[in-house]
């Protein structure tokens, strides 16, 4: 897995070499969708139930996790608009 | 009395550890941490006692209960001594013995506190807590650590001085200072709220939040470790024992695992992340206490020990950080995993535990206060606390090991943190999967029985779903390079409205009352100078014609009157 996600990026990017920091975050992304590709599958085996109805709808929390991930990111980078300042605000 | 004096376990837990403290000065670096030890043991020893009163004193026809235990006390004083003692050992390189003094003494402060059995023990050590944590953030030494220092302390004295108040209240009105289970709406009810306000401000409900996100970062590396265990779950205990089942609690719970989410994303010091975590993290054990089931208070309970202990790990690997580098700034940071390996696997096994992974210790106890919600039928805060999870995910998860350990390849000249710091954090990332792996024996000493299985197939995948596709998210943020950059910068908080706000309104009319009071004295100070004037120009100028000098005139007219009071005199 890991070799075959190195060769892929080398072969995306010719120019550059990726860095072992880039190495080890394209091995990483690999796992992660390796482990959400099973996910999927045990979802359509398993009888997956929640404390609600709605939690039963097929990959319910999967889909809320992703959008919610997005939605906190997205409020944050708004919300910085309103109450970022410099690092010396208070020191005046 | 006497016989309580002599019988070492009858002392409340948590004193003997005070009064060790005192000693910590006279005594060399090395044997110095073993005296810590040996008092967190013998403190630890006290507990053994069981449940139950034992110890009392009558003082002006009170009864203060200065050590009861029960089934409530017990986990919360196992894991405040598991803490007390991962702080020696995290602390073991420094040679000095003030943080020492300020940690141990404070630990020792917030078990005893647990023990009251009254709301006037309570508030001793209450304050105790507060006069002792001070200097940890003191011991911060930078310019911001002073003043943080004194807002933080403000606010821990406000808080008890509350407690006290409520608690006189209750003693007039008939309730008396028991600490027991208290409501709303008798006679006492302003007694009642007054104190609801006191645990509220060191629980940190929003808007009374400010000081703890003010104050925990800017301690030393080593005082924030303390911080974080201690009194803030104090009050989730306090909470617990005193408002359990309080509706208003879910909804303030509620609000607290959500808004410091969005906060924790854009800020840059990655210590002040970690404090944003922490009032997350309140959030649950607050709204398990609202719902006030058996299994909802078995939840706010578990929740609690394990957070003390994943929270402690990441503040310990932040703390190696800033102890190696020196920052802990994102916007600096980045590429240590090459440099610090153990420290980076040891934050990642905490942001693992507090995200509620399964196998690690977050999971085994934030699973009870979901079901435990899941019996109340309110969905939308099932969601809230549901959309939290993954905001936990986003800042102590991922935002914590990525930007510190990855991010940018810096090449920092640096090594591991030194031997203590590592131990300390080994041994807490063992009790996170020892704790996630092997939940029975957290169980066994919550305070109801309980027959709970974590690990089923649907909670499992659930939650592993929710995880690694908000991760995936994060991936695809990274990717697409629309995740915000760190931008070194402060973050507005809920002190703002006493740091910049209060200032700035009081300012005109502080300034209106300063130059009140500069033109007063003036105008007096004008006037008496007149007057003066006045008479040195009638002394000293001629008054009648170029030839009369003013003293002259003077002089005559004190004779003529001294003529006209004899002739009145001889006259009569």
């Amino acid at each position: 897995m890991a070799n075959s996600s190195k060769s892929k990026s080398a072969a995306q990017k010719p120019a550059p070499q990726p860095s072992a920091l880039e190495r080890l975050g394209s091995r990483f992304t690999t796992i992660l969708i390796g482990i959400a590709v099973i996910l999927v599958v045990l979802e359509f085996i398993l009888h997956r139930h929640g404390e609600y109805a709605f939690e039963d709808f097929p990959m319910f929390p999967a889909i809320y996790g992703f959008v919610a991930f997005l939605f906190i990111v997205q409020v944050g980078k708004w919300l910085r608009l309103v109450i970022m300042r410099s690092e010396e605000y208070y020191d005046d | 009395m006497t016989s309580m004096f002599l019988n070492i376990t009858a002392w409340p837990p948590g004193l003997v550890m005070i009064i060790a403290a005192f000693a910590l000065p006279f005594i060399p670096h090395l044997a110095r941490q073993g005296w810590m030890l040996a008092a967190i043991a013998l403190s630890a020893y006290g507990l053994t006692t069981g449940a139950g009163v034992h110890a009392v004193w009558e003082v002006l026809g009170f009864e203060l209960i200065l050590y009861r235990a029960d089934k409530l006390t017990l986990p919360f004083a196992i894991v405040f001594h598991i803490a007390a003692a991962l702080n020696v050992f995290y602390s073991w390189h420094d040679r000095k013995w003030n943080e020492h003094m300020a940690s141990l003494s404070y630990a020792g402060a917030a078990i005893a506190a647990i023990h009251a059995g009254d709301l006037v023990t309570l508030f001793i050590w209450w304050e105790a807590t507060a006069v002792t944590s001070v200097f940890l953030i003191l011991a911060g030494g930078t310019s911001q650590s002073q003043p943080a220092a004194m807002r933080y302390l403000l606010f821990q004295v406000t808080s008890g001085v509350l407690l006290l108040a409520g608690a006189a209240i209750l003693a007039a009105t008939g309730t008396g200072i028991a600490f027991d289970k208290m409501s709303f709406g008798g006679a006492d009810d302003f007694g009642v709220w007054l104190i609801f306000i006191a645990f509220g401000i060191k629980a940190a409900f929003p808007f009374l939040n400010g000081w703890l996100q003010d104050a925990y970062p800017e301690a030393s590396a080593t005082g924030t470790v303390a911080l974080s265990a201690f009194t803030t779950k104090l009050a989730i205990y306090a909470l617990a024992r005193g408002f359990p089942g309080t509706d208003m609690l879910i909804w303030i719970g509620a609000a607290m695992t959500a808004l410091p989410v969005f906060f924790a994303v854009i800020e840059n010091d990655l210590r002040r992340v970690l404090a944003f975590s922490l009032n997350n993290q309140l959030g649950f054990m607050v709204v398990a206490v609202g719902i006030g089931s058996e299994l909802a208070i078995n939840g706010a309970v578990a929740h609690a020990f394990v957070h003390i202990i994943y929270k402690a790990l990441l503040f310990m690997s932040m703390g190696a950080v800033l102890h190696q580098v020196g920052t802990i700034k994102a916007s600096a940071l980045g590429g240590l995993y090459r440099q610090m390996p153990f420290t980076m696997v040891c934050c990642i096994i905490g942001a693992m535990s507090i995200s509620a992974f399964p196998l690690f210790s977050g999971f085994v106890a934030k699973s009870l206060t979901m079901s435990a919600l899941g019996d109340t039928g309110i969905v939308f805060v099932y969601m809230v606390l549901l959309f939290a999870s993954a905001g936990v995910l986003e800042h102590s998860g991922i935002k914590i090991p990525y930007f510190a350990f990855f991010a940018h390849d810096n090449k920092f000249e640096t090594g591991e943190a030194p031997i203590g710091m590592r131990v300390a954090m080994g041994i807490a990332a063992a009790l996170c999967i020892g704790i996630g792996v092997y939940p029975d024996p957290l169980y066994s000493i919550l305070p109801y029985a309980i027959d709970y299985h974590p690990y089923d197939a649907s909670h499992v995948t659930g939650q592993l779903q929710l995880l690694i596709f908000a991760m995936l998210a994060f991936v695809f943020l990274i990717r697409m390079k629309w995740y915000p950059p760190e931008i070194p910068s402060v973050v507005l908080n809920s002190d703002w409205f006493y740091r910049r706000l209060a200032p700035r309104l009081a300012a005109p009319l502080i300034g209106g009352i300063v130059a009140l009071s500069r033109g007063l004295s003036q105008g007096i100070k004008d006037g008496r100078d007149n007057v003066i004037n006045a008479l040195e120009n009638l002394m000293h100028n001629p008054i009648t014609g170029p030839t009369v000098p003013g003293k002259a005139v003077m002089l005559q007219a004190l004779l003529l009157s001294v003529i006209l009071v004899l002739a009145y005199v001889v006259g009569a």
